[in-house]
């Protein structure tokens, strides 16, 4: 019905190669841009600007890096922590060093950085592979943590050890540092992710993304139909390391202001990995859902425990709107019993709890924090579950389901 | 535009966050951690707070007439999280609480343009005392350099540093490598040898390198900054080793009663240098136990309520009703603002006369802050713990605030300098 292709009609193999060879998904596309570049910056307050909106989109940046090389060239890392801090430490030395370089150019730079270290540690690849190769990422993660803390020249002698962005100016408008306004920050954060997903995008489709994906599925094939695979590796994780890079320097820049070395230890490796995990290894836009599930949904879950769910809020109107879509697409998509009854439960415990609080019942806020982290644990269990190749194949699904759509199969 | 944008944002906020609100009090909100590494001794400290604001909200109805909405925001000392929180009550709270050094140093910033008054009692950045430069932060009544400070003047009552060897135990985090520059400055003028030993955030339940280091060099004293499970570990690790205990000393965090009770006795002669001190039979304590405790409004319990990060939650949670008190006096009204309480910090004075009303007696120095002095220098005491419980040995303490005011001032400017341009109070006339 919505997604009906019938009447687009390919009459060149130029038309049949398209980015969007569905009008729909190009529509849809463009719909979502609206709101990114117009309807968000004229509405979001300045805590969606600095909790939701800039770290989701920086996360997604940093994910689409990692899954470059994880996804695409399936070369396993553990090291994108560390290679978001190469990236946040060069553009600090940079804008210290140069102060009057143009912020953005500064931190595209960055990313160039992080790409040559990325390509020094992707050596071992081309004789290790799989969980090998993830303990020798491992090693840079631990090493050059180690360096930001030990090699005090990287945070200009501070005595406290951490980097803090100094106020960054472009054309008169403050772009980063405490002086900025969030919604600057948000624009180039969006400037930046648009421009390296557009780079993504068609990567992946030309050569290069045929040569990982080669090299990925079977690299012994791959180089039997003549594929250089250290030219296709070492390719890979400049790239992917090219993309974190920037990533961490927008991390640092444009959201938080500081940091202390610790920040890019294992735990925010990890964290990317899920998102890319979850989002779907080998797809672009796999990594923003899976952003928008691992840091967007613990910020709203939090809200939602702070407002009394019974009285009018645009918030949980949103949510139960959310709910009965999630129970509709269930039903008919995944069709699994159990999955709509988790759903469902979800709803009345929600239900629950709104009642109580008009009986006066505040919770307090380490509970809200305990149950916070068990349900965005029960979440992660639950889309495995329901799609072991994550978000990005769950909206294939159901996108294939609406084409074909009032037939079943 | 950047009107519009605000009201915008005013409006947006309103929606989801007003229904919250509540009607006729002062939103002073905590951002607490109750989970993660450091809740052990992070959870004292907030529940002595609490009950203190519990305690005036229950005996007075607040302060001046106002009820106090004292709401925590959990971070479990994660920066992120932490930010988190300070952009979600911002827009109503006349006061942040960042309760991190990490926190603290990105939330520094931010609070100069929002213009919110930034508590950290005892901790976060020493150079916070210039308050010309940093109008919108407090650190009362003590900062990490006047504990260095009190520590070396503590260690020098033996006789001369003169060739003897310290060694400084710290976390490697900007909170442990914090006293760095003055401990640097004090052994290059009284001739002792400084030996840093960082702990790093993965090390800190295992110590045996560091203490493996320390057997090896042996120091004559071993200076701890340590936090949360790190302080448990070097304290059992030191009792391990046989480090003559006499000859250790912690900050004011360092002096968890919870970690010393895992040696007991054998942890008898382990010094921390404090400014407060837990007093159960002060009149406020017994007001708390009958209004807040019994009444079931506490999430504490007795043995925690005898300990030293109790009562230290207590004399922090004082400093801010007694700057709430007095900028209602000073403005006529009792719902004051952001800038209001601000001259409230600016302007406390807690005497000796103050205390004994509050009921407080002993469980803090005296000490009074101005527009250039936002720490107050108050001083401490240095406690030992006898194997069941910290006692003082020492009489009041009081930094040497003159020996180090040049590098406050170099600090302070520098960090103006980095984060131009940054707004001072150049109204300020005080000197420190």
């Amino acid at each position: 019905m919505l997604y009906r292709t019938a009447g687009q009609f390919k009459t060149s193999y130029v038309a049949d190669q398209a980015l969007f060879p569905v009008r729909q998904d190009a529509f849809l596309l463009g719909i979502l841009l609206v709101f990114g570049w117009v309807i968000f910056p004229l509405t979001a307050s300045e805590f969606t600007f600095q909790t939701l909106l800039i770290p989701i989109l920086i996360y997604a940046l940093a994910a689409m890096g990692l899954n470059i090389l994880t996804g695409f060239a399936g070369q396993l890392s553990l090291g994108t922590g560390a290679f978001m801090g190469v990236g946040a430490y060069a553009c600090y030395k940079m804008v210290t060093i140069f102060p009057e370089l143009n912020p953005i150019v500064a931190i595209l730079l960055s990313g160039f950085f992080s790409a040559g270290i990325g390509v020094v540690f992707g050596i071992p690849s081309l004789r290790i592979k799989g969980f090998y190769l993830a303990i020798a990422t491992l090693a840079a993660q631990f090493f050059l943590v180690w360096l930001f803390e030990k090699w005090a020249w990287l945070y200009n002698y501070n005595a406290s050890g951490a980097i803090q962005v100094p106020n960054l100016e472009m054309f008169g408008i403050f772009v980063s540092g405490p002086q900025a306004a969030s919604v600057t920050e948000y624009y180039i954060v969006l400037f930046v992710v648009t421009l390296l997903t557009i780079l993504c995008i068609n990567l992946t489709r030309g050569n290069l993304g045929r040569t990982w994906k080669a090299t990925r599925d079977m690299d012994i094939a791959a180089e039997l139909i003549g594929i250089n695979l250290m030219k296709s590796k070492l390719t890979a994780f400049a790239i992917s390391s090219y993309i974190v890079g920037v990533a961490g320097a927008l991390y640092v820049f444009m959201w938080k202001g500081a940091a202390e070395p610790n920040v890019f230890d294992i735990p925010l490796s990890f964290q990317v990995l899920f998102i890319a995990i979850i989002g779907g290894l080998g797809s672009i836009m796999g990594n923003y859902l899976g952003a928008i599930l691992i840091v967007g949904l613990p910020v709203v879950l939090n809200v939602i425990a702070g407002t009394q769910v019974f009285q009018m809020s645009a918030l949980s109107a949103f949510i139960l709107i959310a709910l009965v879509a999630a129970i509709g697409f269930l039903s008919w998509v995944a069709r699994s019993g159990w999955a709509i009854g988790a759903v469902i439960g979800f709803a009345v415990l929600t239900l629950i709890y709104g009642y109580a609080q008009t009986q006066g019942f505040r919770i307090d806020s380490a509970l809200i924090e305990h149950i916070n982290v068990m349900i965005i644990g029960g979440l992660i269990i639950f889309f495995l579950i329901i799609e072991p190749h994550g978000l990005n194949q769950l909206w294939r699904l159901i996108r294939e389901k609406l084409i074909i759509w009032p037939f079943p199969h | 535009m950047k009107h519009f944008t605000k009201l915008a944002a005013a409006a947006a906020l309103g929606t989801v966050m007003g229904t919250a609100a509540i009607a006729e009090s002062l939103y002073t909100p905590n951002l607490a951690y109750r989970t993660g590494p450091f809740a052990a001794t992070g959870i004292p400290l907030m529940n002595g707070q609490a009950d203190y604001m519990t305690l005036l909200n229950e005996r007075d109805g607040g302060i001046g007439g106002v009820a106090i909405d004292f709401e925590e925001c959990e971070t479990g000392y994660s920066t992120e999280k932490g930010v988190e929180c300070y952009e979600k009550t911002k827009g109503k709270a006349i006061v942040t609480q960042p309760w991190s050094t990490g926190i603290t140093l990105q939330v520094l910033p931010k609070t100069n343009v929002d213009e919110i008054p930034i508590l950290a009692p005892g901790y976060g950045f020493s150079p916070m005392a210039d308050g010309k430069v940093f109008q919108w932060a407090f650190n009362v009544p003590s900062g990490y350099w006047d504990a260095a400070d009190m520590i070396v003047q503590y260690l020098e009552q033996d006789g001369s540093l003169d060739g003897k060897k310290i060694a400084f135990l710290h976390l490697d985090h900007p909170y442990g490598k914090e006293p760095l520059p003055l401990l640097e400055k004090l052994a290059a003028e009284k001739g002792f040898e400084l030996l840093p030993i960082p702990v790093g955030l993965k090390e800190m339940q295992n110590q045996s390198a560091q203490w493996l280091q320390i057997r090896r060099e042996r120091p004559d004293n071993v200076v701890m900054w340590g936090w949360g499970a790190m302080n448990a570990g070097a304290i059992t690790e030191a009792v391990k080793t046989k480090y003559p205990m006499e000859n250790f000393i912690g900050v004011w965090w360092a002096g968890h009663d919870a970690d010393l009770k895992l040696v007991g006795e054998e942890g008898a002669g382990y010094k921390s240098i404090s400014w407060s001190f837990p007093n159960p039979e002060a009149p406020v304590m017994q007001e708390i136990k009958e209004m807040v405790f019994d009444a079931g409004l506490s999430q504490s319990n007795e043995e925690e309520m005898q300990g030293v990060f109790y009562g230290r939650g207590i004399v922090m949670s004082m400093i801010l009703a007694e700057a709430i008190r007095g900028a209602q006096e000073n403005f006529g009204t009792a719902e004051i603002d952001a800038t209001q309480l601000r001259w409230g910090l600016e302007n406390l004075n807690i005497t000796e006369e103050r205390l004994e009303e509050l009921g407080m007696a002993g469980m803090v120095p005296p000490f009074s802050t101005s527009c250039a002095n936002h720490t107050g220098h108050s001083g401490g005491w240095m406690l030992e713990w006898d194997g069941s419980k910290f006692v003082k040995v020492s009489d009041l303490l009081t930094p040497n605030v003159d020996g180090y005011s040049d590098l406050i001032a170099s600090a302070a400017a520098d960090y103006a300098t980095a984060n131009a341009p940054w707004a001072m109070n150049e109204e300020c006339s005080a000197t420190n």
